[in-house]
C-alpha cells in the first residue's frame, strides 16, 4: 500500500471539489497538517483490514430488522 | 453561602433522597442550596449555559407537596439535577453549545429528560459543553470555556465538561452528560467524579443531538458510585422512539452495591494499558488494582492482538458521522462554528468511504476480540485518559519525554475502546497528581453487565475516600 506522506493544498482542494464543500481561502492550509495525519492512520488500519484473515468481518454498522 | 446551605449542597444523590424521603429535609431547602452554590461556583467555572432559578423553585415546592401528602416518586424525589445542554427539554433552549443552534427550543422532552422528571428529578439548569459535543476541552467559543473546580486555570475535559464542573463544584447533586468517544468519562476522570458510558443502545438517544449516531450513549454524572447506579436505573430501559434502543431486560442497578469484588478477574491489556501515561496517572491506577487484590479480586494480563489502530478506527468514525450530519449548515452557516470544530467537520468530509467502512470493520475485529477476552475475566482496568487536567485552551499536551501530542488524538488512547466496542464503562476516582488534580480508572465490562461495573466501583469507594474529596472553591 502506498503511504500518503503529507497532504498538498491542491490535494485539499481537489477533495473539497469532490465533496461539494465550499472552502474559502486559507482553510486548506489549516486542514492539510491534521488530515495528513488522520489519512496515513487510516490507511494504516484499511491496510490492516484488508488482509485476507480478516475478509469475513462486517461492518459493526449494519442494516437490523428491530431497528425499523 | 450559609454553612447549612453548604452541607445540603454537599448531600450525595443517596443521602438526599433518603432525608427528603424521610421529610427530614425538603426539597425546597435542596434546591436553594444548589442555586445558591450555582451563584458562587458559576462565575468561576462556567459550568452552565441556563440556569432555571424561578422554574426549579416551584418544583421544588410542588415535590415538597406531593412528599408532605404521601406522595413519594422514589430516590431521585427532589433531586436537584444539571443536564448537558444538547439533551432536549420542552420549552427550554437547547444549545448543544452551538450559535448554530442557539434558538432551538424543543417541542418535547428527550426520552432521559422526561424518565428523570417522571422519577421527581428537579432540573436546576443545562450545562456548558464543547460545541456540539465534537471535541474534549469544553473551550466554547460561543458561551466561554468551562473551567476545572480543581483549579481554574486548567481544562474540564469534555465535551461534557459543564456537567463534570457542575456536579464537582456540588451546584447538583447529579448531571446526565453524552458520551461518544470519552465525554462522559474524560470529564469524570479530571473533575474527580463518577461517569459512565451504558452499553450501547441501553439508554435512548432520542431528543439528543447527535454527534456520531452508531457511537453516542447518554450517561449519569454522579459523585459516588451509588448515585451513579441510582440514576442509570431511572434513565436505562428501552425507547421504542430510538432506532437503537435495544428492549434488553433492565437490572435493579443498585442490588449489587454491596457484594464485594472477592473472586472478580480483572484483565490488563499489556504493552497498552499502563504504557504512555503521565507517571501520576500511571501510579494512582496500579495503586487502585493493588486495593482491589486486596479486597479479594485478582489481576490477569490479556492480549488485545489488534488494540492498536482504535484511535485511528474512533477519529475516522467520530469525524465522517458529524460532518453527515451537519452537512448543510457547514455549507450555509460555516463562520457560526468555532475554529476547531469547523475544522474537524471539514476534515469528515474528506476521508473517503473505505476509511469509514474499514473502521466499522474493525470495530467488529476489536468488540470480537474482547468477548474472547471476557472469558478469562470480567472486566477490564485501565486509565481514563494518559494525563491529568491541562491548562485551559490548550491544544497540545505533553505525557512524556518533554514530547508534544495532539490533544484529540491523546485524550481517547484508552475511552475509544468502549466507544467503538459498546461496551460498558465506568470512571471511578482513583487518585491525585502532585499538584492536587485528580486521576480516573475506567472499569470496562461485558455488554449489559453495567450491575458489575457498579459492584467494583462501589467497593473501591468503600475502601478509599477519593471521592470524598472536594475541590476548595
Amino acid at each position: 500500500m502506498n503511504d500518503v506522506t503529507e497532504l498538498s493544498k491542491m490535494d485539499i482542494e481537489v477533495l473539497a471539489r469532490l465533496a461539494a464543500l465550499p472552502l474559502p481561502e486559507g482553510r486548506p492550509d489549516v486542514i492539510r497538517g491534521p488530515l495528513s495525519a488522520w489519512v496515513k492512520d487510516a490507511n494504516e488500519l484499511s491496510h490492516k483490514m484488508s488482509q485476507a484473515r480478516y475478509l469475513d468481518l462486517i461492518p459493526a454498522a449494519i442494516f437490523s430488522h428491530d431497528s425499523f | 453561602m450559609s454553612s447549612v446551605n453548604s452541607e445540603l449542597a454537599e448531600l450525595s444523590v443517596a443521602e438526599a433522597g433518603d432525608l427528603i424521603a424521610k421529610k427530614a429535609v425538603s426539597p425546597v431547602e435542596l434546591v436553594y442550596a444548589c442555586l445558591a452554590r450555582i451563584a458562587v461556583a458559576n462565575p468561576v467555572v462556567n459550568a452552565y449555559i441556563s440556569v432555571y432559578e424561578e422554574q426549579a423553585r416551584a418544583v421544588a415546592k410542588a415535590a415538597e407537596t406531593m412528599v408532605v401528602a404521601g406522595h413519594h416518586l422514589g430516590p431521585l424525589h427532589g433531586i436537584p439535577m444539571g443536564l448537558k445542554d444538547n439533551i432536549g427539554l420542552k420549552d427550554q433552549t437547547t444549545t448543544a453549545g452551538s450559535k448554530v443552534m442557539a434558538d432551538w427550543v424543543p417541542t418535547r422532552d428527550a426520552t432521559v429528560a422526561a424518565r428523570l422528571r417522571g422519577n421527581g428529578a428537579i432540573f436546576v439548569g443545562k450545562t456548558n459543553m464543547h460545541e456540539f459535543a465534537w471535541g474534549g476541552t469544553s473551550d466554547n467559543p460561543h458561551y466561554g470555556p468551562v473551567r476545572n473546580p480543581w483549579n481554574p486555570e486548567r481544562f474540564p475535559a469534555g465535551s461534557s465538561g459543564g456537567s463534570g464542573a457542575a456536579v464537582a463544584a456540588r451546584t447538583c447533586a447529579a448531571a446526565l452528560g453524552t458520551d461518544t468517544g470519552g465525554s462522559v468519562r474524560l470529564p469524570s476522570a479530571v473533575n474527580g467524579i463518577v461517569g459512565l458510558r451504558p452499553t450501547i443502545g441501553r439508554v435512548s438517544n432520542f431528543g439528543v443531538v447527535p454527534l456520531a449516531w452508531s457511537m453516542d450513549t447518554v450517561g449519569p454524572m454522579t459523585r459516588t458510585v451509588e448515585d451513579c447506579a441510582i440514576v442509570f436505573n431511572a434513565i436505562a430501559g428501552h425507547d421504542p422512539n430510538d432506532g437503537g434502543s435495544v428492549p434488553e431486560p433492565v437490572a435493579d442497578y443498585t442490588a449489587d452495591l454491596r457484594k464485594g469484588v472477592k473472586g472478580l478477574r480483572i484483565g490488563v491489556v499489556p504493552g497498552y494499558f499502563f504504557n504512555h501515561l503521565q507517571p501520576p496517572v500511571h501510579d494512582a491506577v496500579k495503586s487502585a488494582l493493588t486495593t482491589f487484590e486486596g479486597l479479594g479480586a485478582t489481576v490477569t494480563d490479556v492480549e488485545i492482538e489488534n488494540i492498536h489502530g482504535n484511535i485511528s478506527a474512533q477519529l475516522t468514525i467520530e469525524s465522517t458521522e458529524p460532518s453527515a450530519y451537519h452537512q448543510k449548515w457547514l455549507r450555509e452557516r460555516p463562520t457560526d462554528y468555532g475554529e476547531d470544530v469547523r475544522t474537524q467537520l471539514e476534515m469528515g468530509e474528506m476521508l473517503l468511504a473505505t476509511h469509514y467502512v474499514q473502521a466499522q470493520r474493525y470495530r467488529r475485529l476489536l468488540r470480537q476480540e474482547f468477548m474472547e477476552a471476557f472469558k478469562q475475566v470480567d472486566v477490564f482496568i485501565c486509565p481514563t485518559l494518559p494525563f491529568t487536567a491541562t491548562r485551559v485552551g490548550e491544544m497540545k499536551v505533553v505525557i512524556e519525554n518533554g514530547r508534544e501530542e495532539d490533544m484529540l488524538s491523546a485524550i481517547m488512547q484508552f475511552t475509544g475502546v468502549p466507544s467503538l466496542t459498546g461496551l460498558p464503562s465506568l470512571n471511578v476516582p482513583c487518585g491525585f497528581d502532585h499538584e492536587g488534580l485528580p486521576v480516573g480508572m475506567q472499569i470496562i465490562g461485558r455488554p449489559f453487565d453495567e450491575s458489575t461495573l457498579f459492584r467494583m466501583g462501589a467497593a473501591f469507594q468503600e475502601e478509599t475516600d477519593f471521592h470524598r474529596q472536594q475541590p476548595n472553591l
